[in-house]
């Protein structure tokens, strides 16, 4: 009886080493010709969002309307694991010759299929590459910038001085948000706080209620978040009657009260431009073949405030442009000095750091209230 | 500070208590239910769904507590007619559900409901301390109040309670008035599935205000542990939900106020004092199981 | 239990599974050829199912062993992250200076043995206070993973990570070696050797033999002699070793570094496989396959149907539930 599941077991490896020797099944990857080639996109969460997927999404239809003759594969929900190897692995077995691995967590895995595939060209959203390679590049938009704007809002507006700030994981990106967004309602008023508390999730709605609760009864008055999805925290501030900062995404019709700004993706734009590159066959050496950052100082950022809601004054919207040339001139939100909680000078006067050194912050700005948890 | 904790503990886990309430009656007949986080899920699914799709969220109840039962009469038909072991069927009907909810919830992903606001009680909310912590919340968790002392009273003090107690405990009684266990149980299998999907709706149409694939994230499993720890007492399954869902609470207020403990530890916690309390009072706690549980527990899976 | 009723039940569930197919206005029999091309219709996929089935097989043999002793261990879940946790100290101790084949016994050891002692603690309970190892193992579960997130997030957060909390990448004498098709690792072989000498304790030793005699009817063991004590303690440490190692080949075979999100779900998975098969060390194999193949077929569902990933969990659901639905025997005490 116990032999029959051991012969089921002994033909499956038969039928495997067959097929391994019989050299069968179909070919593992595009060619380097990519005129045929399919474009795959994962996301770590569901396209619907109202954040951070929901905006790759829109990305990739960008790329699917702009390239009709190639296919577009989606793939949503795929976890932060080896998982995400295989999915990319079934994306390149169905024709992809071009894969945009869009969340963080994918890194280690898209560079993994990178390696395995060198006919095909994998772009991952937000990491560092950790090894040049010719098929493999990162690229993001400088989000600290509008972040930093968006805190010059945040901080105007405050009326108790005290602003939070609802963060997923301790990420290097998410803490230089944090600190952009402190530095920026800084300048406009020295004495303001910023509390950050991490959920240790990307998206889970029932905790983000509990988290922006938390802050609120802390006579906290201006939420803002770096979560995927961004619905919750928005809602949960306008119902208190706080002041909203978005992310990712424009929630104004979600608190028509309290919406100050936010920042939204526009992914269309640069998505087109990698495709079109790799498609010219002049990936290789181009400026996504590596670690591509765009900012106001460089070009159009993908990353791009709101429309001021109608908290904010004239004034502060005058701060707030006055930041944007700054930026656009060569400056940058962490230009120093900019010291850590403890006091310690990070970044000394007349400096201003680029962003590789930016997204590796691992501190947290003087005057954030929080620890990083660990 | 502990009155925010104590406020937030309140509100996130009336969905935990419902499940917990639920899960007692089921296993106090008898029938252990690990396919109540499945149920959770399909509440949630169809609350917020029929609130995004009609308006109307006293239907959205009625459907959440409709598909609860649904999912729950199938692990009750496996368990009961076909004497599938209950640790399995469970764990088949979670799964059912999750695959169900996530199939066919996609088109309802991040929607936006008009959910449940908080309804204050006029005058007593301003009652300090008591006023926030007990009188400020969503109608769901204010009629998780009741429900706890009335899913009590229901076992402890009707003829329906003591005989579905008897189906737990010493179903050969049962037989000698003429009552069918296996009837009781699949009552109490119902009900459990009922109550877990009014917490499934809670959490998607008072507390999220959303719906995302897999939302309840392990509350079932938390409410099956939490019913263990209460000792299959429905009032002490109200201090562990809060306990459970206090400690969720008291480490993103720690946060808020810059002191900082170990989230997970924090979390663990209210697991580690179940096996402790296990571990430390196991002979009375041993007795404190229904006997029909301790024979799903104990009969062999030897074929 | 036969091949023939279990095709059966496979059968069953794809016709209900179509149903919800159509509910959402895709094509079944499309989705469904769509789903067996992709799981079957390369070397690569097949692959892929063997990788997905190695922590099935172990899982399940957890589940299966203790079973025979009579014994429900729901706890491979925890088992499993217990042993990845581990197999992950042991590489952290070594520190890199040992050859290979070295160093992944040592991790294998430390799997092993963290995985036993997972399980202790619900053994003890079991032995010496009669507490139901089902409660204390399903708790266990959810701290296992809290106690891999705490670790991930603090002191075995890798600083070439950027702040995302994963452990650091696994060298390559900490890796077992690729066999087949670029992600089949040598842990494929090892699961199903495992199943291999566990059938074969179970069946020739006397250990096995007086496993079976308590589980089969505990007060005559205890009444001939038998030390059911000890024989119960040593088989839930056996299943909490084996699924220990299933975590360390986890860790060591695919994911090349502990992540907070590894494993989930897999050890109650394998515990379905068990009972797919009745707990026959021999076919857990074939059970974990099944599930395997249903599992990786999900992927298939999105990129060709449109549908989510995680549906195919209702093919798994209703694939166990026909299985389950079939016994007809009466347990002892259930009505």
């Amino acid at each position: 009886m116990a032999g029959r599941g051991r012969i089921f077991a002994l033909l499956a490896l038969v039928a495997v080493l067959a097929t391994a020797c019989g050299g069968g099944g179909q070919a593992s990857g595009a060619s380097a010709d990519l005129s045929e080639a399919k474009i795959g996109f994962l996301f770590v969460g569901p396209r619907d969002d109202f954040g951070y997927n929901q905006a790759a999404f829109a990305g990739s239809e960008a790329v699917a309307a702009a390239f009709p003759d190639h296919e577009v594969l989606t793939q949503e929900n795929v976890p932060e694991t080896q998982e995400a190897e295989r999915v990319m692995e079934d994306m390149i077995e169905k024709g992809a010759g071009i894969i945009f691995a869009t969340s963080f967590g994918h890194l280690g895995p898209a560079v993994e299929v990178a390696k395995r595939h060198p006919e095909v060209i994998v772009l991952h959203q937000g990491g560092l590459e950790p090894e040049p390679m010719d098929n493999f590049g990162t690229y993001f938009g400088t989000v600290y910038e509008p972040v930093y704007e968006a805190g010059i809002a945040a901080g105007a507006a405050s009326q108790t001085g005290k602003l939070g700030f609802v963060a997923a994981f301790p990420i290097a990106q998410t803490l230089a948000n944090v600190n952009a967004f402190h530095l920026g309602a800084r300048s406009v008023n020295p004495d303001v706080t910023t509390t950050v508390v991490f959920t240790s999730s990307w998206c889970d709605p029932a905790i983000q209620a509990e988290a922006a609760q938390s802050l609120l009864d802390q006579d906290i008055d201006v939420l803002t978040q770096h979560q995927d999805c961004t619905k919750t925290i928005v809602e949960t501030a306008e119902a208190a009657g706080a002041f909203s900062v978005g992310y990712h995404a424009d929630a104004s019709a979600l608190a028509p009260g309290g919406w100050l700004v936010g920042s939204v993706w526009d992914w269309g734009d640069l998505y087109v431009d990698i495709v079109q590159t790799a498609l010219d066959g002049s990936f290789v050496g181009s400026p996504y073949d590596g670690d591509f950052r765009v900012g106001l100082r460089t070009g159009d950022n993908p990353f791009v405030l709101t429309e001021l809601g109608p908290g904010v004054s004239a004034e502060t919207a005058a701060l707030i442009d006055a930041a944007a040339e700054r930026f656009r001139a060569g400056g940058s939100p962490f230009d120093g000095p900019v010291a850590d909680q403890q006091g310690a000078v990070r970044v000394p006067e007349g400096e201003s750091p680029s962003y590789q050194v930016i997204e590796q912050m691992d501190y947290l700005a003087e005057g954030v209230i929080g620890e990083i948890p660990g | 500070m502990l009155e925010a904790v104590l406020v937030g503990a309140v509100r996130g886990g009336t969905s935990i208590l419902y499940a917990a309430l639920g899960e007692t009656i089921s296993e106090r007949a008898g029938v252990i239910n690990l396919g109540v986080e499945g149920c959770m899920l399909v509440g949630a699914l169809g609350a917020y769904a029929t609130a995004v799709s009609t308006g109307s969220l006293a239907l959205g109840l009625v459907v959440a507590v409709t598909g609860g039962m649904a999912l729950a009469a199938v692990h009750a038909f496996v368990v009961l007619e076909r004497h599938a072991n209950q640790l399995a069927a469970g764990l088949g009907v979670w799964l059912l559900g999750l695959g169900l909810t996530s199939l066919l919830g996609q088109s309802y992903v991040g929607r936006g409901v008009d959910g449940f606001a908080n309804v204050p009680v006029p005058g007593l909310h301003r009652l300090p301390f008591v006023g926030p912590v007990l009188f400020d919340h969503d109608l769901l968790t204010y009629a998780s109040f009741l429900a706890a002392p009335v899913v009590w009273w229901l076992l402890f003090r009707t003829r329906t309670g003591l005989a579905l107690r008897a189906a737990g405990e010493r179903d050969e009684v049962l037989h000698a008035y003429g009552r069918s266990p296996k009837r009781l149980r699949y009552l109490a299998v119902l009900s459990c599935g009922g109550l877990a999907g009014l917490g499934g709706a809670q959490l998607a149409t008072a507390l999220a205000q959303n719906w995302s694939e897999n939302m309840t994230v392990g509350r079932g499993f938390v409410a099956v542990g939490l019913v263990i720890f209460a000792a299959w007492d429905p009032r002490r399954a109200v201090a562990g939900a809060y306990l459970f869902s206090g400690a969720v609470a008291l480490n993103l207020q720690l946060q808020a106020r810059g002191a900082g403990i170990s989230p997970f530890l924090l979390t663990a916690l209210p697991y580690l004092l179940v096996i402790g309390v296990l571990a430390l009072f196991a002979r009375r706690r041993v007795h404190a199981v229904p006997e029909g549980l301790r024979k799903v527990f104990e009969s062999g899976a030897v074929s | 239990m036969n091949v023939a009723s279990l095709a059966g039940a496979v059968l069953v569930a794809m016709a209900i599974f179509s149903l919800f197919v159509l509910a959402r206005g895709a094509a079944p029999l499309q989705v469904l050829a769509d789903m067996a091309t992709s799981a079957l219709g390369s070397r690569r996929a097949i692959g892929e199912i063997l990788v997905q089935a190695t922590p099935f097989v172990l899982a399940a043999l957890a589940t299966a062993l203790p079973s025979r002793a009579g014994l429900f261990n729901i706890g491979a879940e925890g088992q499993l992250v217990s042993g990845a946790i581990g197999a992950m100290a042991a590489a952290n101790a070594i520190g890199g200076g040992l050859p290979t084949p070295v160093t992944l016994a040592l991790m294998a050891a430390g799997g092993i043995v963290a995985g036993a002692l997972w399980a202790l603690g619900p053994t003890i309970l079991r032995v010496a206070a009669g507490v139901s190892e089902v409660i204390s193992t399903l708790l266990l579960n959810n701290v296992a993973f809290l106690v891999l997130a705490w670790l991930v997030h603090g002191r075995w957060k890798d600083a070439a990570s950027l702040g995302l909390p994963q452990g650091r990448d696994l060298a390559t004498t900490e890796t077992l070696p690729v066999i087949f098709s670029q992600r089949v690792h040598l842990g494929v072989v090892l699961a199903v050797v495992a199943a291999v000498v566990v059938w074969a304790l179970l069946r020739f030793t006397g250990w096995g033999f007086r496993l079976r005699a308590v589980g089969g009817n505990p007060e005559a063991a205890r009444r001939a002699g038998l030390p059911v004590g000890w024989l119960i303690a040593s088989a839930m440490l056996t299943g909490g070793a084996i699924a220990g190692l299933g975590g360390m080949i986890e860790l060591a075979g695919i994911e090349g570094r502990v992540r907070p999100d590894m494993l989930v779900g897999f050890g109650y998975i394998g515990f379905l496989a068990s009972w797919l098969v009745r707990h026959h060390p021999g076919r857990v194999v074939a059970g974990a396959l099944l599930l395997a193949t249903i599992a990786v077929g999900g992927n298939s569902l999105q990129l060709d149907a449109g549908l989510p990933a995680a549906s195919v969990n209702i093919l798994m659901a209703l694939v166990l539930l026909a299985v389950l639905g079939r016994r007809g025997r009466a347990m002892p005490g259930v009505a």
